[in-house]
């Protein structure tokens, strides 16, 4: 039914309706209320879980690790700085193979510190092996949380559903919050193909010398291919049972587009209004927006921007030394193809700055008068501070 | 030898720990007193290796590997799950060094006994961070050469006591044992096995390459170090309660230090005040053990 | 479990998880030393000049079997009952644990197991070799010739001992006072040699003719007929009725007359004899005082013996040596002369010499001489000539061709004189006589030296009848080599006496029994040097948890598969029973 609910609980509602069992969590801004939420719900009976208060981010993933081992659905949350301590233990919990999922809450590196969004906390992860998911809206996150448990325990790989800091996890939407039976169709209790037990004793995580280790990193590789080529059919069954579906990719008029912006994240909402009006101005622009960011949908980001005569992507994060992420991995989605469009990196709303239409049309018209991209990255709006 | 435990053993022979490992016979105690319903959660330590390479694993208990400061919190989340589950009987151990217990573990451990979770620390103590080749922790004794505390910089720090640290913590049960005393230990083992709620036992456990003393003499040295009161068997009851286990024969530090290499460089002048140091440490527990000195 | 599981759409997943335990690893590959299990000689033992194997029989006493400590005594020494009371125990002396506390009670406790065994009525279970065709004459039912029988009996040889007295013996009957050694314990040892097929015949004295016609009936003959004359003083009043020969006196006694003794008596002399005339004449009524040239330190009678003596009121006069006996009215008068020591003579005793002219007079009632005794016939000491004669360690054999061969054995040979002493003759003749038959002469020395128990004079029948014991190396275990970590300090058991005046009313037995449970308190103090007794220490501190236990008598082997060699289980066996040698010898 539908309520109007704060993004940080949507979040707690998906846990809630996919039976989580164990939750650790360490509060970081702004993913607190999440914890909160959980707390609250795990104390009044509304979720029956265990809720371990760890006393850092590193130590919540390292809870999870030996929860998932033990063979018990798990979830937590975190945010910038929190996701970065964990970094280790994301390696650690994607080669251990175990389908964790978390809600990661775009935020700004510090220094200094800054609690606005900004994506490049995420997706300077983007090569752990946890797979990613960006959402535009609350409605978006909850779905998303209940899908990634569902693709996560099929392929044995963590997930990260990844929202705007304030953007959505303080906004307050109208949402859908399923009823728990159409929840428990959708997904079915966690189902271990392996797990920790006294009466099959083995040991996980072992020294692995260098005969064997290329082969389990393989199984990583192979398991995305599988969760990629899996997603679809999750979408399929989620769809039937609840009647929405995202893609991994969303291409709003791509297919006449002779400019196509590519965006993630809350951005995207701004964008598609933007293209509306440039379109209804006669614009040939589209949108591509990018949900499944790990696994990378390179076939279907191939096919949609091949058709296109220029590609402009926002990236609200930055690999220093390189470029924006995003428009990276777009330029190798499209570096094996005949005639790949040129493809127009800019940088815009880091550490929280406001992506306002006027940006977003600003980017379409440099994109338009530039043959090519003046410079790798552009990054927009830069003032005297 | 009296151990009163099953006569079942839950090691494999084929493991690579050095000829004499104190760290290897200390395993094998601890599991004889705890039996199979037991996970062992293993950070990063010289277990880590001793434990086996895919596919071998010397254990036959599941064993959880974890990143080197996690044993605290990999055991809180293994516990969570079995309780989740409904299952009471497993014992959930943390097996770490002193390394990932005393210094980067030193944290998560001290998170999860500020919660109390239900489960077993053991630390297995030989005094620096062996398996990464014998470099300083704080676990290291004043006095001790060690890769990172060579020659003239010889280790001028005490000893860090993790016992009273936890004890602070006002954990349901922390105690000292050591390899060379095995009834005392496994007695302990079993009486934590009985107790909810966070449980520390920090043991003694000689390092032959590391302490540069022949294979064959680990158990003495281990010995040594408890009749000469640097290492005293002792248990802390609700962070309380001090009981000493076992009155040692007191032998003048020198006795133990005379046995390692790792100690060759000290002069009279420095094993005097060492043995100030083991005095004033020796009292203060007596005292705490409720004597009057 | 398997590392790899098919996840729902049929790939593999494979992940790090193990399958398999670490045992093809075969880390034995690692040694350069090696461990093994080697028992060896534990002091006592090779002190003991009958060889008993002390350290196991200990063991056996903590384990409660007693029946089999005690034949493990009997496998080595006919006389547990004998000596559990009158030896004096060169064992306790090498005892290790007397470096450590005090020494283990090892006389007590053979006492206790010939008490124990003579409660129960333990028939022995000994092995007994298949009966053999040649036959022995035995001279002399002493200990000496009762040790030769039983020792040839357990070889299978059919024996006969001629006894000259009217009771069987030797010093043992005649000699020791009943307060040390009762009847009833001497004669159920004595019957105990019968039952295995020992004849003997009492009031048959041997002469010297006897060996001229021995071939026609046997084929070897054992001398041991002891040192059964007294030696003279050789001063004036020799003859006179009132110096009695200390000998003489003591088989009075034993033959039932109780002479009494008034007023005060002097004996002569300072070892076992003299210290038991001395005793002896108190119990019957007399006062006694001995009057030794030497020191106390130098006397040859055991030390227990002169202590308890002065505590039973006798008087020692040291350095005093005798110059005349003359009789007066009512009694005698013993003419002694201060001595003085001036060094030290070749056998290692004090050299004395008068110190002046000066004589003392001691008024008594009679005067015993107990200065040594002598093989009262010439023939009784082995010849004195080299071919075809082997001096062995506690006997002399003589082996000419188409003679029987003939051995002298017991106090007729040993330097000391004693029981255990005289076992040790009867075992070596023994021995020595069952190779003559079966190998020859020229194979006795080796096969002798091949059941030395450490290498050193005792002899092991065990060893010698193939027993396990042969098995262990001659290496005698030092204190230093005891892992003393693994014992406190407690206090020797103290077996109980006859107060002294309970003791000198009578000639009761002085020592008294202790109980099974301070038996066995007191076996436990025992370091069992060199021998495993399946502590577990070697099992429990193997960190590769390579010593296995087995059903084998070791009780535990060691998996050399996997085996590091790093030493511990040498190091942490507190008894030294096992040794640690380079890989490859």
């Amino acid at each position: 039914m539908k309520r109007v609910v704060e993004g940080s609980q949507a979040v707690a509602e998906a846990v809630r309706l996919a039976r989580v069992e164990v939750i650790s969590a360490y509060p970081i801004t702004p993913q607190t209320h999440i914890v909160e939420f959980l707390s609250e719900y795990c104390a009044n009976g509304t979720l029956d879980a265990r809720f371990l208060r760890v006393e850092s981010e590193h130590s919540a993933l390292a809870a999870l690790i030996g929860t998932v081992s033990t063979g018990v659905r798990a979830f937590t949350a975190t945010s910038g700085q929190g996701l970065a301590l964990m970094h280790e233990l994301l390696h650690w919990a994607a080669g251990a193979r175990l389908p964790i999922v978390m809600a990661e809450v775009n935020r700004a590196l510090a220094p200094g510190w800054n609690i606005w969004v900004d994506q490049t906390d995420s997706l300077a992860q983007r090569d752990t092996g946890w797979m990613q998911m960006y959402c535009e809206n609350s409605q978006e996150v909850i779905d998303t949380v209940l899908m990634a448990y569902r693709l996560g325990e099929q392929v044995n790989l963590p997930v990260m559903v990844v929202l705007d800091a304030f953007f959505l996890s303080h906004t307050y939407e109208p949402v859908d919050v399923p009823a728990q039976e159409l929840a428990d169709r959708f997904l079915p209790p966690f189902d271990p193909k392996f797990l920790l037990d006294t009466q099959n004793p083995c040991a996980f995580g072992p020294l692995v010398p260098p005969n064997a280790y290329m082969e389990m990193r393989h199984s990583i590789a192979v398991g995305m291919d599988q969760a990629l080529a899996r997603f679809p059919a999750v979408e399929d069954e989620f769809e039937d049972i609840f009647g929405r579906r995202y893609g991994a990719v969303d291409a709003v008029h791509c297919d006449d587009a002779e400019i196509i912006l590519v965006t993630s994240g809350t951005i995207t909402s701004t964008t598609r209004e933007v293209i509306k009006a440039l379109r209804a101005r006669g614009e040939h622009v589209g949108l591509l927006k990018v949900k499944l960011f790990r696994p990378f949908p390179l076939e279907e980001i191939r096919r949609t921007l091949q058709t296109a005569q220029k590609v402009a992507v926002i990236d609200r994060n930055f690999s220093f030394g390189a470029s924006g992420i995003f428009a990276q991995e777009i330029r190798a989605a499209l570096c094996n193809t005949v005639d790949t469009p040129p493809v127009f990196g800019y940088i815009a709303g880091l550490g929280g700055r406001d992506v306002t239409r006027e940006i977003i049309e600003e980017i379409y018209t440099n994109t338009k008068h530039n043959e090519v991209p003046e410079k790798e990255s552009i990054w927009v709006g830069l003032q005297e501070v | 030898m009296e151990l009163n435990v099953h006569d079942q053993e839950y090691m494999h022979s084929g493991h690579v720990a050095c000829p004499g490992c104190g760290a290897a016979i200390a395993m094998r105690f601890l599991l004889k007193a705890l039996g199979d319903k037991t996970i062992v959660v293993l950070p990063a330590c010289c277990w880590s290796i001793i434990a086996g390479p895919y596919p071998q694993s010397t254990l036959d208990v599941p064993v959880i590997h974890s990143a080197f400061e996690t044993g605290g919190a990999v055991a809180s989340g293994v516990r969570a799950a079995l309780d989740t589950k409904g299952d009471t009987d497993t014992t959930v151990v943390t097996w770490a060094g002193d390394g990932g217990t005393f210094d980067i573990g030193f944290q998560a451990l001290s998170g999860a006994v500020e919660r109390n979770e239900n489960f077993i620390y053991v630390c297995y103590d030989n005094e620096a961070y062996m398996n990464t080749g014998i470099q300083r922790s704080s676990s290291t004794p004043y006095g001790a050469w060690t890769t990172t505390t060579p020659g003239a910089q010889w280790k001028k720090m005490r000893k860090k006591n993790i016992v009273e640290a936890l004890v602070a913590h006002r954990i349901p049960y922390a105690a000292t044992a050591n390899i060379a005393f095995p009834e005392d230990l496994v007695k302990k083992v079993q009486k934590a096995k009985a107790i909810e709620g966070s449980r520390f036992l920090h043991i003694f456990a000689s390092c032959p390459t590391g302490w540069r003393i022949p294979s064959e003499s680990s158990i003495k040295v281990a010995r040594m170090a408890v009749q000469t009161n640097i290492f005293p068997l002792y248990e802390v009851e609700e962070g309380l309660k001090y009981t000493i286990n076992y009155r040692p024969k007191e032998y003048p530090v020198r006795e133990y230090f005379k046995l390692q290499g790792r100690f060759k460089h000290l002069t009279d002048e420095d094993l005097q005040f060492i043995q100030e140091m083991v005095d004033e440490d020796w009292t203060l527990l007596l005292r705490k053990a409720g004597e009057h000195v | 479990m398997t590392a790899k599981a098919e996840n729902k759409t049929g790939e593999f997943l494979l992940l790090p998880c193990t399958s398999m335990s670490t045992e093809s690893n075969l880390t034995g590959s690692w040694r350069f030393m090696k461990p093994r299990y080697e028992e060896k000689t534990a002091p006592c033992s090779a002190a003991c000049p009958a060889g008993e194997d002390i350290g196991r029989i200990e063991m056996l006493v903590t384990q409660g079997l007693f029946k089999e400590a005690w034949d493990t005594i009997l496998r080595e020494n006919p006389f547990p009952a004998v000596c559990g009371r009158v030896c004096y125990h060169p064992c306790e002396n090498n005892c290790n644990r007397g470096e450590f506390d005090e020494a283990i009670a090892i006389h007590s406790l053979e006492r206790f197991l010939a008490d124990t065994a003579s409660k129960n009525e333990f028939k022995p279970s000994i092995d007994l070799r298949p009966a053999r065709d040649e036959r022995i004459a035995i001279i002399g039912a002493g200990p000496g010739g009762l040790a030769t029988a039983y020792f040839l009996a357990l070889l299978g040889y059919p024996c006969d001992v001629f006894e000259s007295t009217s009771a069987t013996g030797g010093v043992l009957r005649w000699g020791i006072p009943l307060y040390r050694l009762p009847l009833a314990v001497l004669e159920g040892e004595i019957a105990r040699i019968e039952a295995l097929g020992v004849t003997i015949h009492t009031g048959r004295h041997i002469t010297s003719d006897f060996l001229k016609t021995a071939h026609e009936r046997y084929n070897a003959v054992f001398v041991g007929c002891g040192h059964s004359k007294s030696r003279k003083l050789g001063i004036d009043g020799e003859d006179l009725d009132g110096l009695e020969e200390g000998i003489r006196f003591l088989e009075k006694i034993r033959r039932g007359d109780l002479p009494a003794v008034e007023g005060t008596v002097a004996v002569i002399g300072g070892g076992n004899t003299a210290v038991d005339v001395a005793r002896s004449a108190v119990r019957l009524g007399g006062k006694s005082v001995l009057v030794y040239r030497r020191r106390r330190e130098d006397m040859p009678a055991f030390e227990h013996e002169v202590e308890m003596a002065l505590e039973e009121g006798v008087e020692l006069r040291q350095l005093l040596a005798p110059v005349e006996v003359k009789q007066t009215e009512n009694g005698y008068t013993l003419v002694v002369r201060s001595m003085k020591v001036v060094g030290e003579d070749e056998d290692g005793r004090a050299a004395i010499e008068p110190v002046g002219e000066t004589t003392e007079e001691l008024t008594v009632q009679k005067v015993f001489k107990a200065i040594g005794e002598e093989p009262a016939e010439n023939w009784y000491n082995p010849p004195l000539k080299r071919q075809n004669v082997m001096r062995l360690n506690h006997s002399v054999l003589v082996h000419e061709p188409r003679r029987p061969a003939v051995v002298f054995g017991g106090d007729l040979t040993s330097r000391i004189k004693s029981v255990v002493h005289a076992v040790a003759s009867g075992k070596e003749a023994a021995i020595a006589l069952d190779v003559l038959f079966r190998e020859g002469a020229d194979a006795i020395r080796a096969r002798l030296k091949s059941c030395a128990v450490g290498g050193g004079a005792a002899l092991s029948m065990e060893a010698y009848m193939d027993g396990l014991r042969k098995n262990r190396s001659h290496h005698t275990v030092r204190y230093e080599e005891i892992n003393t970590d693994y014992f406190q300090t407690t206090s020797r058991v103290t077996q109980p006496r006859l107060l002294i005046g309970e003791r000198i009313g009578s000639f009761k037995e002085i020592d008294l029994k202790i109980s099974a449970n301070l038996a066995i308190k007191e076996a436990e103090r025992c370091f069992n040097c060199g021998l495993c007794n399946q502590c577990d220490n070697c099992y429990l501190f193997c960190p590769d948890l390579a010593v296995c236990r087995d059903e084998s008598s070791q009780g535990r082997h060691i998996n050399y598969d996997y085996c590091k060699g790093c030493g511990l289980c040498v190091v942490e066996c507190p008894r030294n029973a096992m040794i640690l040698e380079e890989e490859g010898q």
